[in-house]
């Protein structure tokens, strides 16, 4: 909020330079955020927080603390109402409150025969540096008083109100209003929604918005003010409900003291008639459903020590309740000290004892509070298994040579239809249409890694490929729930490589992984038992995807992208993705290992190669080698497999180790056991080269 | 031929060696089998005893001479000879090994995780959906509560009709599903993404991380916590950080701060990074609010903590003056790489 610097030092017997003003009270209330010359005066713009907005909206408010901080005498405005006595406000105006709770207190004053004009220069000067514009004298003193006081103002005209009857009610279904902001636009109101009205029609939004009916013109000659309290929350969601936040409404949310509307209607209308002259009527009408008095918060010495951790004497502390102008006193019983203080009905943030800690910890000062490390009990510090993994994976893969990215959780209805995703977490009130959905898994955020990075990729000596990993949580519905779940996955794209190298290097990544794991019995599975998910449908490519399953578990996707979706998004290259349930691959990690010693004996090799139809797969005739080999078959590794389209012909190069932990083998013995398995492998129809 | 005629003929002829050939050739002609040294020995086999004894000595000393001059020529003689063999271009680059880079944000996690696990903090983890309960009232955040407008909500559909789902604004959500669960004495941090519903620039994005921390026992004060941010600030920044407190006002916490970072990088003369004001914000804090030790299922006035919750990306921005912290969720490898 800003504040004038000028006005704050009407308040004040003195008062410090604006920057060194602006730096005291940054470290013992509020940030100011910006301090600016404004003509002969400065503006300071001051970060209320919540707590302190009931009686810091206001420059006595401010004044009140800045007194307090810097130690000088607080002045408050003084003057002496000039009442006329032969005319009663109770004689033009009459109130009736038909939502008590929502209004708990209605009060009015009337102020005849006034002259609408300009205002003084020393008012609008004092209105434009807060930022708001001048509009006549007597709107102007409303918002004077408004920003002197913090109690919202409006000054409606007399004679433009049938009866001078005012009602406080709730608003018509449907019923209108034009109210007196800039765009004068016809608001249309719901039953929630309260208004001030007359007998024939609502003239303002409570607490909001005065209306154009009623306001004050160049040849208005009788007022009514209007200084009210309404209740907060629902001015919040009026304010909502119509998208129009006020100067008054806001100060209505946070509840401003209840007893404030009476002295700022006296002082607007002493200023009214200074300003703009007129007889000021008898009295107020004062419509209040509820007292509220001062209370007693209470708060124990060893508690203000304990929790500030500091010692502390009972005078210093009572020092503190002085400046603040709380009135307080010492109550001792048994050994403890208790002080209780008297709170204002402005300081309605004071209730607690903490609240009061606070106050003397904020005029104790906290840089003088000296630090001293806590005196406790030894825990053991313990960390989530999940993140203990978390860690580990992510430096494997960057050891794999795969960058680690944080993309963001949201997706676009775009993206929504290009993929044709379903079963969504929605977002209620997205900021923009990047954000319609959760995402729900992390490929669809890899795949704009690659059209954000494509541009950059080529020209560069080594860079051919991109290599990235996420480990991220995806959202969807499922049934009447929104499930969470923690992703792992990565991504390999290479420009101008041959069909399969990223996917086999994906596939490498992920068993080399699962292997340091600890992970046994994973094995990839093309045959997808009712097809692929509907968040995967259209991502990955049928025929060239697997499931990756842990014995019999299914845990996530291995899979080159739809060639279709790359077509669409004119990405050329190749590119693999894996997407894997984190939670599924802690629950499986078993990371104890025993030594197995080395054979002391040497072992034989062979090589073998065998050609078969184009549809045989490696994991078929490895079975076949490793049952006809036996035990004394110790290793087998594929290192060639070479397709020929053209005659619908593979052939696969193993190379054999022959190993026995008892005796040295012999050719003759390794050379029965290659026939066997050559053997084996013709049975099969599979061709032996030789 | 005396000794003494020997060893300068050596001496002449090694001064002229200055290549292994020769080297090798003069090796032979006085150290080989039929070489001088040889000869020399056989020639002494004639003399008297007392002679041969001396003799032989001699002879021995200066074949040992020889054999250390040679074994020093031929030292010289391979650093010589690396002029002469054929050159690496050193200035070509290396062969390419792929490198992958771990994200700022996980190294500086890692950073602050060590350090406050040093501290006896525990680590947790909590959701990114959360209830508005856990979110805000649990927290003494009330519905149409001024204090909502403080954190800019983005509202998940909940599925089962209910309007109670968000994307948590925060991570102190987990103060009360820790407690809930556990009993004091407890320290906690608990780092996590969190959503803010705002437009987006330079210094903000809607999307971020926090680290929350919390700390529950009989006697916590606010020196108690001065000291453990000192000591954490010292550790990540060297021991030349300082902070300082300020007043401000969290529902969830009360007394309420907060921690401001001296600027590390223009020791409070003002920069950029700190606005000019020689002072980086960089965590929110105070004393647990007793309402939600409360919502935790405690007994009032029974425990004192403190919390606090460090803007993750500030401290990875600092340290690295990061200009704009949509970089990090960018995924743009050109920022990346350089981590």
């Amino acid at each position: 909020m800003k504040f004038s610097y000028n006005w704050l030092k009407d308040y004040l017997e003195k008062i410090p330079e604006p920057q060194q003003l602006a730096d005291v009270l940054t470290m013992r209330i509020f940030e100011v955020e910006e301090v600016k010359k404004a003509g002969d005066d400065f503006l300071l713009d001051i970060k209320i927080l919540p707590n302190r907005a009931v009686d810091c909206m206001s420059h006595l408010g401010i004044a009140r603390e800045i007194a307090a901080i810097t130690k000088t005498k607080f002045k408050e405005p003084i003057g002496q109402i000039n009442e006329s006595h032969d005319k009663k406000t109770s004689d033009y105006l009459a109130v009736e409150v038909k939502e008590k709770k929502l209004c708990p207190r209605y009060s009015g004053r009337v102020v005849l025969n006034i002259k609408v004009g300009e205002s003084p220069e020393w008012l609008k000067n004092k209105l434009e540096t807060c930022g708001l514009r001048p509009i006549n004298n007597i709107v102007d003193i409303t918002n004077f008083v408004m920003l002197e006081t913090g109690q919202p103002l409006h000054a409606f005209d007399l004679d433009k109100i049938s009866d001078g009857k005012i009602i406080v009610r709730r608003a018509k279904k449907g019923e209108k209003i034009i109210t007196l902001d800039e765009g004068r636009a016809e608001r249309e109101l719901n039953d929630n929604i309260l208004v001030i009205a007359d007998k024939a029609k609502p003239i303002a939004i409570a607490g909001i918005k005065g209306g154009r009916g009623t306001e004050i013109e160049t040849n208005t000659k009788n007022i009514i003010i209007e200084a009210a309290n309404f209740e907060a929350v629902n001015i919040r969601k009026s304010s909502k409900a119509l998208n129009l936040r006020t100067d008054a409404s806001i100060r209505f949310e946070n509840r401003p003291d209840i007893n404030l509307t009476l002295p700022a209607l006296e002082r607007c209308a002493m200023l009214v008639k200074e300003i703009a002259g007129g007889e000021i009527a008898e009295g107020a009408v004062d419509v209040a459903a509820t007292a509220v008095k001062p209370w007693n918060v209470g708060v124990e010495h060893d508690y203000i020590e304990s929790l500030l951790g500091v010692k502390l004497a009972s005078g210093d502390i009572m020092d503190i309740f002085e400046i603040l102008a709380l009135p307080a006193e010492i109550i001792k019983k048994d050994k403890s000290i208790f002080y209780e203080i008297l709170a204002p009905t402005r300081r309605s943030d004071l209730q607690t004892a903490e609240d009061l800690i606070e106050e003397i910890g904020r005029f104790y000062g906290y840089e003088n509070i000296k630090p001293v490390l806590p005196n406790c009990l030894l825990i053991p510090a313990l960390k989530d298994e999940q993140l203990i993994y978390v860690d580990k994976i992510k430096s494997m893969m960057q050891g794999f040579g795969y960058s680690e990215v944080y993309n963001y959780s949201f997706i676009s209805e775009d993206d929504k239809e290009f993929y044709g995703l379903a079963d969504l977490a929605e977002v209620l009130n997205p900021y923009s249409r990047d954000q319609k959905y959760l995402r729900p898994n992390l490929a669809v955020g890899f795949i704009k890694n690659i059209q954000e990075n494509k541009p950059y990729l080529a020209g560069s000596r080594f860079v051919n490929a991109l290599r990235l990993f996420e480990i991220g949580d995806v959202f969807f519905e499922g049934g009447d729930k929104i499930v969470e779940t923690r992703k792992f996955g990565g991504l390999l794209f290479m420009e101008n490589k041959k069909s399969g190298e990223a996917f086999y290097e994906l596939k490498g990544v992920v068993e080399t992984l699962f292997d340091k794991l600890g992970l046994s019995d994973v094995w990839e599975d093309d045959y997808i038992q009712g097809g692929l998910p509907i968040n995967f449908k259209n991502i990955l490519q049928i025929g060239k995807v697997s499931q990756i399953k842990i014995g019999d578990k299914a845990i996530g996707w291995l899979g080159k992208i739809n060639e279709d979706i790359l077509e669409r998004l004119e990405i050329k290259g190749r590119v693999a993705i894996f997407e894997i349930n984190f939670t599924d691959i802690i629950s499986f990690i078993n990371e104890e290992r025993e030594y197995e010693p080395p054979s002391k004996f040497p072992a034989i090799t062979r090589d073998l190669a065998v050609l078969s139809s184009e549809d045989t797969k490696v994991e078929n005739i490895l079975n076949v080698i490793e049952g006809a080999g036996g035990g004394l078959l110790d290793d087998v590794n594929i290192f060639d497999i070479y397709e020929n389209d053209k005659e619908d012909i593979k052939s696969f190069a193993f190379h054999l180790v022959f190993q026995s932990y008892e005796k040295n083998l012999t050719d003759s013995e390794v050379n029965k056991l290659m026939e066997k398995i050559i053997k084996a492998i013709e049975d099969e129809g599979w061709e032996v080269k030789k | 031929m005396d000794i003494n005629e020997l060893k300068n003929k050596f001496q002449e002829l090694m001064e002229k060696v200055s290549d292994k050939k020769t080297l090798a050739d003069l090796e032979l002609k006085f150290l080989g089998r039929r070489g001088e040294i040889n000869d020399l020995l056989k020639k002494i086999k004639d003399l008297a005893a007392e002679e041969k004894i001396a003799g032989g000595k001699l002879i021995n000393d200066l074949k040992k001479e020889i054999e250390q001059k040679i074994i020093i020529k031929k030292k010289d003689l391979l650093v010589a000879g690396q002029d002469l063999i054929k050159r690496i271009d050193v200035t070509a680059p290396g062969s390419r090994v792929v490198s992958g880079h771990l994200h700022p944000r996980t190294q500086v996690l890692r950073k602050i995780e060590e350090i406050f696990i040093s501290l006896g903090f525990s680590v947790i983890e909590g959701p990114e959906v959360e209830t508005q309960w856990y979110n805000f009232e649990a927290l003494n955040i009330p519905k149409d509560h001024p204090a909502r407008d403080m954190q800019d909500t983005f509202y998940v559909k909940n599925p089962a009709g209910q309007e109670d789902l968000v994307l948590r604004t925060h991570t102190s959500p987990n103060q009360v599903r820790f407690m809930e669960k556990n009993n004091p004495p407890l320290r906690i941090i608990v780092p996590g993404k969190v959503f803010r519903n705002e437009a987006t620039d330079a210094t903000h994005d809607f999307q971020f991380y926090q680290v929350e921390g919390l700390m529950v026992d009989k006697h916590i004060s606010v020196a108690n916590f001065k000291a453990v941010m000192e000591e954490f600030f010292k550790r990540l920044y060297g021991p030349g950080a300082k902070i300082r407190l300020r007043p401000s006002y969290f529902p969830f916490t009360e007394p309420s701060f907060e921690v401001d970072l001296f600027c590390v990088f223009c020791q409070g003369k003002g920069c950029r990074l700190c606005s000019n004001t020689g002072w980086i914000e960089i965590a929110g804090a105070g004393m647990v609010n007793q309402f939600v030790f409360e919502s935790a299922g405690y007994v009032r006035n029974e425990w004192q903590g403190f919390a606090f919750g460090i803007g993750f990306e500030r401290i990875v921005m600092a340290k690295h003056k990061i200009s704009d912290i949509r970089l990090f969720s960018s995924g743009d490898m050109r920022f990346l790489k350089q981590f």
